[in-house]
C-alpha cells in the first residue's frame, strides 16, 4: 500500500518533470523560431520594400495612399533603367556574365594550381610561398592602387615593349587584359582566399589517392589532372560560386583598370550616383514623356537597376546555395 | 646506388613541377605586390610630378609627405587625416565584435532542425549577394538630403511596440534611443556577416555528434554544452572569422580612394603613397594586435 502511494507520487513528479522538460523545449523552440522568422523578413524587407516603388507609375511616387499595391502598374523605370545600364541592350548584361565567367575560370584553374602544390609538393621555401598568400591576403589591395596603376600606364616589362613601341612602354589602362593579366598571376578580386581554401583542401586528400596513381605510372601533370582535379569538385564549385558573384559584382578592378569596359556593375555604380540626378531625371522626362519625375523617381529608377543587376546573382545563387554548404564543409577550412 | 639517385631525381623532378605550378603567383607577387609596395615607399618620400617628356620625375624631400599628410593636407570631404584615421578605425573596431558574434548567432540558428530549415537557409545566405558594395549602394535612398536604406527601420521607431514600451511602461527614450538605433542598423550588420556565416555553419555541422550526446549523457545543460563543447570546437575558426572580417572591414574603408582623389585628382602622388603607406601600418597593426589576442584566448581554450 504504501509502495502504491509512492509509486503514484513519483509518477506525478515525473509528470511535472516531463510537462516542464517540455514546456521548456516547446518555448525554447518558439523563441527561436520566432528570431529566425525576424532576421529572414529584415533580409528580405528591403528588397519587397523596392517593389512597389520600382513598378508603381512615376506620378504615384511619393503618393502616401499607396504603401504596398501600386495604384497604377506601370514598368517606366525598369524600362529607364535597362536603358541606361544595359546600352547595348541584353548584350550588355551577357558580356559582364561572360568577363565574370571569363575570370572565374581563370581563377579557378591558376589558384587550384598553386594551392595543390602549397598542399601536396613539399618544394624549396614552401612555407616562405605560403606566407606570400597570406600577406597578400591580409593587406587591403587598394592601398597598392597607386602604384599598381602607374606601372599600368607605363606597362613594361624588362625593356621588352622597347622591341614594339616607340616610348619603350604602353598603356594599359582600359585594356582588359591588365583584369585578365591579374587573374592569371593570382591577384584578382579575392584571389589569395581562394588559394588557401584550395591549399586547405588538397591538404586533406588522402596520400594513396597519389601513390596509387603513380604507381600505376602517372606523371605529376596527369596526376594532378586526372586523379586530384575531379577529386576536388566540392571546393571548385565553391570557389567558382564565390568568384563568380564577387567578379560580377566588381566595382574596383573594372573601376579603375577599365573604366569605359561598360561592365554593368560600373555602370549601376557611375550612372546613379547623386551627382548624376539631374541627368538621369531629365533623360526620364524626356523619353517617357513624365514631366513631375521628382528625386523619388531617381530612386526609383535607380533600384530598378539594381533589381536587373541581380537577375543573373540570383540566378547562380539559387543553383549553387545548397551546394555552398556542404561543400564548404569538404573544404577542409573547418576542422 | 642507381635506384636511390633515381628516386633522388625523381623527387627533384616533383620539387620543380610544384615550383612550375607557383610560379603564376610568383610572378604577380613579385609585379603586382612587391614592386608596387617598393614603389609607393618610393613615391611617398618624393616629390614625384609629370616630366618634360612624359616621364615622372622624382625629387627626395625625406618625411615632407607623412608631415603635410597630417598638418596640411584634407580630405575630399574636408577632414583632417587623423579624423579620418581615428573615425575608419573605432567604427571597424566597434562592428568587428557585431559582426563576429552575430554570424555565430545566425549560423546557430541556421544549425537547427525544423521544418523548412532549406527555405531559411537560402534566406540566410542571401547577404553574400546582397553584401556587395554596388548592390547596397543602390538600395539606398538618396532622396531628402541623406542617404538612408529603407530596411524596416521606420517600422520599429513608429510601431505599436515602441509606443507601448514608452507610454505605458514609462521607458526612458534615453534607454530605448541607442537600442533602437542598433536594431535599425541590423540589415547592415546581416549584410556583412554573410560569408561568415557560411564559415561558422560549416564549423558547427563538423562538430562530431558524439561529443554532444556525451555531454548530454553527463547531464549537461544546454548552456553547459555550449560553453564547453560548441565554444571550444569553433575556437580556431573563429581566429579566422576575425581576420577576414578585419580584412573585408578594411577593404571597404574609404581611404584607398582618399588616396587616389589626391594622386589622380589632385596631382600629388607623393602625398597619395604616404598616405597607403600609412594605410598599411594601420592595417598590420590591427592584425597584430587582433592576433596576438585571439592567440591568448585559443590556447586557454585547448587547454
Amino acid at each position: 500500500m504504501k509502495n502504491k502511494v509512492s509509486m503514484s507520487e513519483m509518477d506525478a513528479g515525473l509528470a511535472i518533470y516531463l510537462f516542464k522538460n517540455k514546456f521548456k523545449k516547446g518555448a525554447v523552440k518558439f523563441f527561436s523560431m520566432v528570431l529566425i522568422l525576424g532576421l529572414c523578413f529584415t533580409i528580405v524587407y528591403p528588397i519587397l520594400s523596392l517593389v512597389p516603388i520600382v513598378f508603381s507609375s512615376v506620378e504615384d511616387l511619393g503618393n502616401p495612399n499607396v504603401i504596398w499595391i501600386p495604384l497604377e502598374f506601370s514598368t517606366v523605370s525598369f524600362k529607364a533603367a535597362t536603358r541606361m545600364i544595359m546600352p547595348q541592350g541584353i548584350m550588355t548584361m551577357v558580356k559582364s556574365v561572360l568577363y565574370a565567367v571569363g575570370i572565374m575560370v581563370l581563377q579557378v584553374f591558376f589558384s587550384a594550381m598553386v594551392g595543390y602544390s602549397l598542399a601536396r609538393v613539399n618544394f624549396w621555401g614552401r612555407k616562405l610561398v605560403f606566407g606570400m598568400v597570406i600577406l597578400v591576403f591580409l593587406l587591403p589591395r587598394q592601398s597598392l592602387l597607386l602604384a599598381q596603376y602607374i606601372s599600368f600606364v607605363h606597362f613594361d616589362v624588362l625593356g621588352i615593349m622597347n622591341l614594339f613601341t616607340k616610348a619603350g612602354e604602353i598603356n594599359l589602362i582600359n585594356n582588359p587584359v591588365v583584369l585578365v593579366m591579374l587573374a592569371i598571376f593570382g591577384f584578382g578580386v579575392n584571389q589569395s582566399l581562394f588559394i588557401f581554401l584550395f591549399s586547405q583542401f588538397f591538404k586533406n586528400i588522402p596520400k594513396e589517392l597519389e601513390e596509387a596513381s603513380l604507381i600505376d605510372g602517372c606523371g605529376f601533370y596527369r596526376t594532378y589532372f586526372r586523379i586530384m582535379l575531379p577529386n576536388a569538385v566540392p571546393i571548385i564549385s565553391t570557389v567558382a560560386i564565390l568568384s563568380f558573384v564577387w567578379n560580377y559584382g566588381d566595382t574596383y578592378y573594372t573601376n579603375y583598370f577599365n573604366p569605359q569596359g561598360s561592365y554593368m556593375s560600373t555602370l549601376l555604380s557611375s550612372t546613379f550616383i547623386s551627382a548624376n540626378k539631374d541627368y538621369v531625371l531629365n533623360a526620364l522626362r524626356t523619353w517617357y514623356d513624365v514631366p513631375v519625375a521628382t528625386d523619388l523617381a531617381f530612386d526609383a529608377v535607380k533600384q530598378a537597376g539594381a533589381l536587373v543587376f541581380l537577375i543573373p546573382l540570383l540566378i547562380v545563387y539559387l543553383i549553387g546555395q545548397r551546394k555552398l554548404v556542404e561543400n564548404m564543409e569538404n573544404s577542409g577550412l573547418v576542422g | 646506388m642507381k635506384k636511390g639517385r633515381k628516386k633522388l631525381s625523381f623527387r627533384t623532378m616533383w620539387k620543380i613541377h610544384g615550383v612550375i605550378f607557383v610560379s603564376p603567383f610568383l610572378i604577380g607577387f613579385v609585379a603586382f605586390f612587391l614592386l608596387p609596395l617598393f614603389r609607393t615607399f618610393y613615391y611617398s618620400f618624393n616629390n614625384v610630378g609629370v616630366g618634360d617628356q612624359g616621364g615622372m620625375t622624382f625629387e627626395w624631400i625625406g618625411i615632407q609627405n607623412y608631415i603635410n599628410l597630417f598638418t596640411t593636407e584634407v580630405t575630399t570631404t574636408n577632414t583632417t587625416m587623423a579624423r579620418l584615421f581615428t573615425e575608419e578605425n573605432s567604427t571597424m573596431l566597434l562592428s568587428l565584435p557585431l559582426i563576429v558574434i552575430f554570424s555565430l548567432f545566425m549560423a546557430l540558428l541556421a544549425n537547427q532542425k525544423f521544418k523548412g530549415r532549406a527555405i531559411v537557409r537560402l534566406l540566410f545566405f542571401l547577404p553574400i549577394i546582397l553584401g556587395i558594395d554596388v548592390v547596397m549602394e543602390m538600395l539606398t535612398i538618396t532622396t531628402g538630403g541623406g542617404t538612408t536604406l529603407d530596411t524596416g527601420s521606420n517600422l520599429l521607431s513608429g510601431s505599436y511596440v515602441t509606443i507601448f514600451l514608452v507610454r505605458t511602461l514609462n521607458v526612458p527614450m534615453r534607454i530605448l534611443y541607442p537600442i533602437m538605433t542598433y536594431v535599425e542598423n541590423i540589415f547592415d550588420l546581416i549584410s556583412q556577416a554573410g560569408v561568415q556565416t557560411l564559415v561558422y555553419l560549416t564549423a558547427l555541422q563538423s562538430i562530431s555528434p558524439s561529443l554532444y550526446e556525451v555531454a548530454k549523457m553527463e547531464g549537461a545543460t544546454a548552456y553547459e554544452t555550449f560553453w564547453k563543447v560548441t565554444i571550444p570546437s569553433i575556437m580556431n575558426i573563429t581566429f579566422f572569422v576575425v581576420i577576414y572580417t578585419i580584412v573585408d572591414l578594411f577593404l571597404k574603408s574609404s581611404i584607398a580612394e582618399e588616396a587616389y582623389a589626391f594622386a589622380f585628382t589632385q596631382g600629388k602622388i607623393g602625398i597619395g603613397s604616404a598616405l597607403s603607406i600609412v594605410y598599411v601600418g594601420n592595417v598590420i597593426l590591427v592584425l597584430a594586435v587582433a592576433a596576438l589576442l585571439l592567440r591568448k584566448v585559443v590556447k586557454k581554450n585547448e587547454k
